[in-house]
C-alpha cells in the first residue's frame, strides 16, 4: 500500500470541507478521484501534497503515519502534483521550470544551464511533448504549462502523482497524450490519483474508482464492478441524466451579426451572425483563435477590419465598457483571473457589472443589492455560507455561477460563453446548460466556444468551426464529432498544429 | 474576528498603559496636542486608503503636502485666507489628479510615477519659494490648527467630518465600490465593463484634496509654509493604513483601520516623549510596531485560508 488517508477532516472558519475522506492507493495502480465541485476532491488532495493541514485522521504513507508540513516536504517523500491552475513561473524557461528548487548541483550556486537544458530536452523529446526546453514558459497555452508541470512530475522521479483535472484545459489529442504518459507511469510503478469530472474518460485510463460527496467517502471499488450511472448515482446523491437535450426554439431576431472581422494573424474575415434564441456552438482545436475572437467582440482587443452590428444597427466596441453597454456579456475560461473578484464578497461580484442600475447620484442602494444577491443564490442554487463570504472561497461550479449571475444582473442580451464547463462537474454542467437553455428563452443570444465536442452537439442549435484564425465550416441538422474535425484540423495535419498551438504567441 | 479587532485593542491598552504610567498623560491638554499633531497624517492617511484599496500607492503625498502649503500660504500673502485655503486644496487636488492620470493613461506602476513626482512636486516647491519659507500668514489663519470648537480642537472636528465622508464613499458609493474591485482585481475589474481609469484617477485626485487640506492644517500649526516640509510623511501615512489592515495587494482596508493605526503611531510618539524615551529609539519603537501589526495580520488571514 502506496498511501492510506482514514477520516480526513478539513474545516476551513464554519465550514466543512472534508468530513469523513478515505482513500487508498497501490503502486502502479491509477486511482480515480470522483465527485462533484465542492465534495472536498482538491482539499483532499492538497492535504497530501501538504499545501493544507489536517484537523483530524491518519496520513499513511508506505505504511508510516505522516503529517506533511509543507509542499517541499511532500516532495522529498515522492509525492507530486500536477495543478489544475499553473503553479510556474511565466518569466523562466520551460527547462528552469522543470528544476525549479531542484537544479543540478555546483559549487558556489552556478547553475549549469547546459546540462539543465539537455536534461530538459531528453524529458520532453522522450515523452513526446510539443515543447522546446528553452520556451519561456509565460507565452504557452494552458496545454503547454500543463505539460511543463508534468515534465517536472516526471523529473522529480515521484512515486504518486497526483492529476488535478489535467485534461479540463486540453484538447483531444493533448488529452490521448496525458493519457499516454500516465499509463506508461503505470508501468513504471508509479501511483497516480487522477481527479476528474470528464465520465467519458473513466474507462479509458483508470483501475480504481474513489467518490467523494459533501466531505465524505461514499463508495471505492475496482472501476470495473461499477456502471457509470453508478458513479453519477454515488455523486450527486440521486439519479440524474448524464445526457442534456434541448428542444431549439424558432429564432428570432437577428441580435449580432459580424462581417470581416480581422485582426491579423489571429484573426481572419470572420462573418457570422447570432438569433435571439439559439446558442451556437463554437468549435476548433487550441489556437484556433476562438477566445481571441471572443476578447475582440468584447473590445479587450482592437480589430483591424470589419464591423459589428447588434441588433440591427452598427456599434463600435472599443472596451468591455462599450460591449457592455451595447448588451454584450463574456464569461471567460480563466474564471479566477479574469472572470471573479475573489477576495470580495459573492454579493459584491454580482452587481459589480450593473452598479448605475442599483445607486442614485453614485450612492449604492444596499438593500437592492441584498436583495438581488438572495434572489440569484436563490435562483441558480448557489451553495454559499451567505452573500458576504468571498467569491473565492466557492467551489468552481458556484464560482462559475456568480461570474454568469454578475451579467444576468445587468441584463446582457448576447452572452459569449467561453468554455462554460471547464474545471465543473456533472450536476453543475447541466445546471450551466439549463441556465443558457432558459437566457435563450428569455431572448438572449449565445456563443458558446467548447472543447468538448460532446457537449457542443447536446446544447448548440447549429455549429461554427474555426480553424487557425477563420471560420471554416458552418453545421446545422445532425451533426456528427467526425464533421466537426474535419473542419478544424486538415487531414494530415492535426499533430502538426497542435503541436506549434501550445505557444500562444511567438517570442 | 478578534484578531481584526487587534490593532484596536492595541490602541486601548496603549492609552490606559500610558494613563497609569504617566500623570500627564490623561489631561485635556495633552490629549488635545495629540490629536493636533496626529492630525495631519490621519487626514493623508485617509486619502491613502482609498488609494491602497484600489491597489495603489502613493509616495508624492510628502512633498505634495509641502507644495499645497506653500502655495496655500503665498497665495494668503495677498489675497488673504479664504482663497488662500481653496489654492492650497486645489494645487493637491490638481497634484493627486496628475499622479492618476500618468499611472493610468502611461500604464505606469503607481510606485515609480509618485516616486517621481515626489522628486517632481518638491522641486518645484523649492524652485516657486527660492528654498525659503512663507512667513506672511494672517495671524486669525492660526485658528485651524490651534483653535477649538465646542471645547474640542477644531481639526478634530475637521478629521471626524473627512473620516465620515470617506467611509460613506468607501462604502456606500459606486465609487468605492469599484476601488475595491479594481484594488481586488483590475482584470476582472475592467471585464465587468468598470471604467478603471476614470475611477483610478479619481481616488487620486480625491487623495490629493485631502493631503491639500492636511499641508493647510500643517501650515496653520506652524504658521509657515514650508517648502521643504513633511518629508517622510507618506511612509507614515502608509505605515497608518497597513497597520489597520489595508493590504499593499489592494482590495482591503477601512476607514476606522486607518485611524486607529494613525493613533496608535501617534500615542507611541506621544508616550515616549512623557516617559523621555529618546526620539532615537521612538524610530526603532514604531518601525518595529509597523512589522508586527502586518506579520499578525498576514497569519491572521493566512490561518483563515488553511
Amino acid at each position: 500500500m502506496l498511501l492510506q488517508l482514514k477520516s480526513i477532516q478539513k474545516h476551513f472558519g464554519g465550514v466543512t470541507a472534508l468530513r469523513d475522506g478515505n482513500l487508498e492507493v497501490e503502486a502502479g495502480q491509477v486511482h480515480l478521484l470522483m465527485g462533484e465541485n465542492g465534495a472536498g476532491k482538491s482539499t483532499l488532495m492538497k492535504i497530501v501534497a501538504g499545501m493544507l493541514s489536517t484537523d483530524g485522521g491518519e496520513i499513511h504513507w508506505q505504511g508510516r503515519n505522516v503529517r506533511f508540513q509543507n509542499p517541499a516536504e511532500a516532495a522529498s517523500h515522492g509525492i507530486a502534483m500536477v495543478h489544475q491552475e499553473s503553479m510556474l513561473a511565466p518569466h523562466l524557461s520551460v527547462a528552469e521550470n522543470i528544476f525549479l528548487g531542484r537544479e543540478p548541483k555546483q559549487p558556489l550556486g552556478w547553475v549549469n544551464r547546459r546540462r539543465t537544458v539537455a536534461e530538459a530536452q531528453r524529458i520532453i523529446e522522450e515523452h513526446h511533448f510539443p515543447l522546446q526546453a528553452d520556451w519561456r514558459v509565460g507565452k504557452l497555452s494552458p496545454a503547454g504549462k500543463q505539460m511543463v508541470e508534468i515534465c517536472r512530475a516526471i523529473q522529480q522521479g515521484s512515486s504518486l502523482l497526483i492529476f488535478d483535472e489535467p485534461t479540463s484545459s486540453l484538447s483531444e489529442t493533448e488529452t490521448r497524450e496525458v493519457f499516454r504518459i500516465v499509463s506508461t507511469l503505470r508501468e513504471r510503478g508509479v501511483g497516480v490519483i487522477y481527479i476528474t469530472h470528464r465520465l467519458e474518460e473513466l474507462r479509458m485510463i483508470g483501475d480504481r474508482v474513489t467518490v467523494l460527496r459533501d466531505g465524505v467517502t461514499v463508495h471505492s471499488s475496482p472501476l470495473a464492478d461499477v456502471s457509470t450511472n453508478e458513479i453519477i448515482r454515488h455523486m450527486v446523491g440521486r439519479e440524474i441524466t448524464t445526457i442534456y437535450t434541448r428542444t431549439a426554439l424558432p429564432p428570432g431576431d437577428e441580435l449580432l451579426r459580424v462581417e470581416h472581422l480581422t485582426r491579423a494573424p489571429l484573426l481572419r474575415d470572420i462573418s457570422f451572425s447570432l438569433r435571439a434564441g439559439e446558442i451556437v456552438g463554437m468549435a476548433g482545436l487550441i489556437g484556433a483563435g476562438r477566445t481571441e475572437l471572443c476578447r475582440a467582440l468584447f473590445g479587450i482587443d482592437s480589430i483591424q477590419h470589419g464591423s459589428i452590428h447588434v441588433a440591427g444597427s452598427s456599434v463600435r466596441i472599443r472596451s468591455p465598457r462599450d460591449a457592455v453597454r451595447c448588451g454584450l456579456a463574456l464569461i471567460p475560461e480563466d474564471r479566477q483571473q479574469t472572470g471573479l473578484a475573489t477576495a470580495l464578497p459573492i454579493r459584491h461580484n454580482f452587481t459589480i457589472a450593473s452598479l448605475p442600475r442599483i445607486s442614485r447620484f453614485g450612492f449604492l442602494n444596499q438593500n437592492a443589492e441584498r436583495r438581488i444577491a438572495a434572489e440569484y443564490i436563490g435562483r441558480l442554487r448557489i451553495r454559499a455560507a451567505s452573500t458576504r463570504q468571498r467569491a473565492g472561497r466557492l467551489s468552481g461550479g458556484n464560482q462559475q455561477k456568480v461570474a454568469i449571475a454578475k451579467w444576468l444582473v445587468g441584463g446582457a442580451r448576447i452572452f459569449l460563453f467561453d468554455e462554460p464547463t471547464r474545471g465543473i462537474d456533472v450536476g453543475a454542467k447541466i445546471e450551466v446548460f439549463e441556465m443558457m437553455d432558459e437566457l435563450v428563452r428569455g431572448g438572449a443570444a449565445i456563443l458558446m466556444v467548447s472543447s468538448e465536442m460532446s457537449e457542443l452537439l447536446q446544447v448548440a442549435d447549429r455549429i461554427l468551426v474555426m480553424r487557425q484564425g477563420q471560420i471554416s465550416g458552418e453545421l446545422n441538422g445532425h451533426i456528427t464529432q467526425e464533421q466537426i474535425m474535419r473542419h478544424a484540423a486538415f487531414h494530415s495535419s492535426v499533430a502538426t498544429t497542435e503541436s506549434t498551438s501550445v505557444r500562444e504567441q511567438p517570442e | 474576528m478578534i484578531q481584526r479587532l487587534l490593532p484596536f485593542f492595541t490602541l486601548v491598552a496603549l492609552f490606559v498603559i500610558l494613563s497609569i504610567a504617566s500623570p500627564n498623560f490623561l489631561t485635556s491638554t495633552n490629549l488635545a496636542s495629540v490629536v493636533r499633531q496626529t492630525a495631519v497624517i490621519n487626514i493623508m492617511a485617509l486619502g491613502m486608503t482609498a488609494i491602497i484599496i484600489a491597489g495603489g500607492i502613493d509616495l508624492s503625498v510628502g512633498s505634495m503636502l509641502a507644495l499645497a502649503g506653500l502655495l496655500g500660504t503665498m497665495a494668503m500673502e495677498k489675497q488673504g485666507i479664504a482663497l488662500g485655503m481653496t489654492v492650497g486644496l486645489a494645487a493637491g487636488m490638481t497634484c493627486g489628479f496628475a499622479n492618476g492620470l500618468m499611472t493610468t493613461s502611461l500604464r505606469i506602476n503607481p510606485f515609480i510615477v509618485t516616486l517621481g513626482t515626489m522628486g517632481i512636486f518638491r522641486g518645484l516647491a523649492l524652485i516657486i519659494s527660492n528654498g525659503l519659507p512663507v512667513h506672511e500668514i494672517p495671524p486669525s489663519f492660526a485658528y485651524l490648527a490651534e483653535g477649538s470648537l465646542v471645547h474640542i480642537p477644531v481639526v478634530l472636528w475637521i478629521l471626524l467630518l473627512c473620516a465620515v465622508s470617506m467611509h460613506i464613499l468607501l462604502e456606500h458609493t459606486r465609487l468605492g465600490r469599484y476601488a475595491f474591485s479594481i484594488g481586488s482585481n483590475p482584470d476582472a475589474a475592467y471585464y465587468a465593463g468598470v471604467p478603471v481609469r476614470f475611477h483610478t484617477t479619481a481616488v487620486y485626485a480625491i487623495a490629493g484634496l485631502l493631503t491639500g487640506l492636511a499641508g493647510m492644517i500643517e501650515a496653520s500649526r506652524l504658521m509657515t509654509g514650508q517648502p521643504t516640509g513633511g518629508q517622510g510623511y507618506e511612509l507614515t501615512a502608509i505605515a497608518a493604513v497597513v497597520i489597520g489592515g489595508g493590504s499593499l495587494r489592494g482590495g482591503e482596508g477601512s476607514v476606522l483601520g486607518t485611524l486607529v493605526g494613525a493613533f496608535i503611531m501617534g500615542l507611541l510618539a506621544n508616550g515616549s516623549d512623557l516617559l523621555g524615551i529618546s526620539p532615537y529609539w521612538q524610530q526603532v519603537i514604531i518601525g518595529a510596531v509597523i512589522i508586527l501589526a502586518v506579520s499578525f495580520d498576514e497569519l491572521r488571514k493566512r490561518r483563515m485560508a488553511k
